[in-house]
């Protein structure tokens, strides 16, 4: 059974590098889809990526610089990029040398999804 | 802290409302950025134990991170009062004196704060800046009175510059990379204050502790999320939000913040904060 995200998470994975991504609940962590390799942690990644983004969409907000966007974090065996709109989180897992640009785009364009 | 950890800490403080458990529980809030519970679990905790410093440090610090400085700042004398030589609350009030550049105030303190923790490499590099700030006041009092008694009309003008030009040494570190476009860098410790750097707005407020005490967290739970997914130490981090591009990175023993407008690429973003993180990493071991 597909649902609106099973393209985008189909599309996103075959980027060289990408291990998983993600559509997370922002409030909870929840999954709601993931596309993941064998091995990820999908529930760890969703509960923390979706905590971290969460924290940095606040923070932003609080310190009067608005909504936030695109978010990458960069850790020295893997990299997690994640954008979010309407309390639902995109995030996709990939190794540190990933195609973040390209990935960027796809990400934020895929945001008509959520609207 | 885990959400686990807040929630038996909570079950213990209402089981128990008179016990310390709202020491490690407002710390834990604060760190995860809720402030408001924070601050109601610090200080009705602090109304039950006011004989203890460290419930006045934790609400001092709180207080900080809500803006709150002279509330923050009556708290560490509390502090002080109750443990003379408490070293947070005497770094602190260095940083507080610092900022409102009481230069000499800061000096004792930091240097106070110093001896009771050595290990600590922001305020070994704050102490050296208050200090060589110290000696240019010093200096510059020497040349205005030389140049009072030469010339008694310019003095004055010459004395305004000069002060103003001291007391933003710290905080000018990275003007020379970020140059004349409107960004900023800022290099944060791990309690949130800021240590070098500024956040100046149009109307010429400095808010950069503001946005130190909103932003500094985001670090902390990086730091979290990357120890516990297994992917090593966190280098970089970067977000795009309506007004600004932010990037962050460790920097000294807390975080590097840089933040650009929108329209500045993000590639550009990242190797601004290369550059700020090389010269705060330069200025701390050096002091130059």
């Amino acid at each position: 059974m597909s649902s609106p995200f099973t393209a985008l998470l189909g599309q996103l994975i075959r980027h060289r590098g990408v291990s998983g991504c993600l559509v997370v609940g922002e409030r909870d962590g929840m999954i709601v889809e993931a596309n993941l390799q064998i091995g990820v942690k999908g529930e760890a990644f969703a509960a923390l990526s979706a905590s971290l983004y969460r924290k940095a969409r606040r923070s932003a907000l609080a310190a009067g610089f608005g909504e936030a966007g695109f978010f990458e974090l960069t850790a020295d065996a893997g990299r997690v990029c994640a954008v979010g709109r309407n309390e639902l989180v995109l995030i996709v897992i990939g190794e540190p040398a990933v195609n973040v640009g390209l990935i960027r785009v796809e990400m934020l364009q895929a945001m008509e999804l959520f609207a | 802290m885990v959400a686990d950890d807040i929630r038996a800490l909570s079950e213990q403080l209402a089981a128990d409302p008179s016990s310390l458990a709202f020491l490690p529980l407002g710390e834990a809030l604060r760190r995860r950025g809720q402030l408001d519970v924070a601050w109601k679990v610090a200080t009705r905790g602090t109304e039950r134990h006011p004989q203890r410093p460290d419930g006045h440090d934790l609400v001092a610090r709180i207080a900080i991170d809500v803006g709150d400085f002279s509330r923050a700042r009556s708290e560490w004398e509390t502090v002080l009062t109750l443990a003379p030589g408490h070293a947070t609350a005497q770094k602190g009030l260095g940083f507080l004196c610092f900022q409102q550049g009481d230069l000499a105030g800061a000096a004792a303190l930091l240097g106070a704060a110093l001896a009771s923790d050595p290990g600590d490499q922001s305020l070994a590099a704050a102490l050296g800046t208050v200090r060589a700030a110290m000696a240019d006041s010093e200096r510059a009092q020497r040349e205005r009175e030389t140049a009072a008694l030469a010339n008694p009309a310019g003095a004055l003008t010459q004395a305004t510059l000069e002060g103003a030009a001291f007391v933003a040494d710290a905080r000018a570190l990275f003007d020379e990379i970020l140059g004349d476009q409107p960004q900023t860098a800022l290099l944060i410790d791990h309690d949130g204050y800021v240590v070098a750097g500024q956040y100046v707005t149009a109307d010429g407020r400095d808010l950069g502790a503001d946005l130190a005490a909103q932003l500094s967290g985001v670090g902390d739970e990086a730091a979290r999320a990357v120890q516990f997914l297994g992917l090593g130490a966190w280098k970089q981090i970067v977000f795009e939000s309506e007004a600004a591009s932010l990037a962050m990175a460790p920097g000294g023993d807390g975080v590097l913040l840089v933040a650009t407008p929108r329209s500045v690429p993000l590639g550009f973003v990242r190797r601004l904060l290369e550059r700020s993180v090389e010269r705060a990493r330069r200025w701390l071991e050096t002091g130059r």
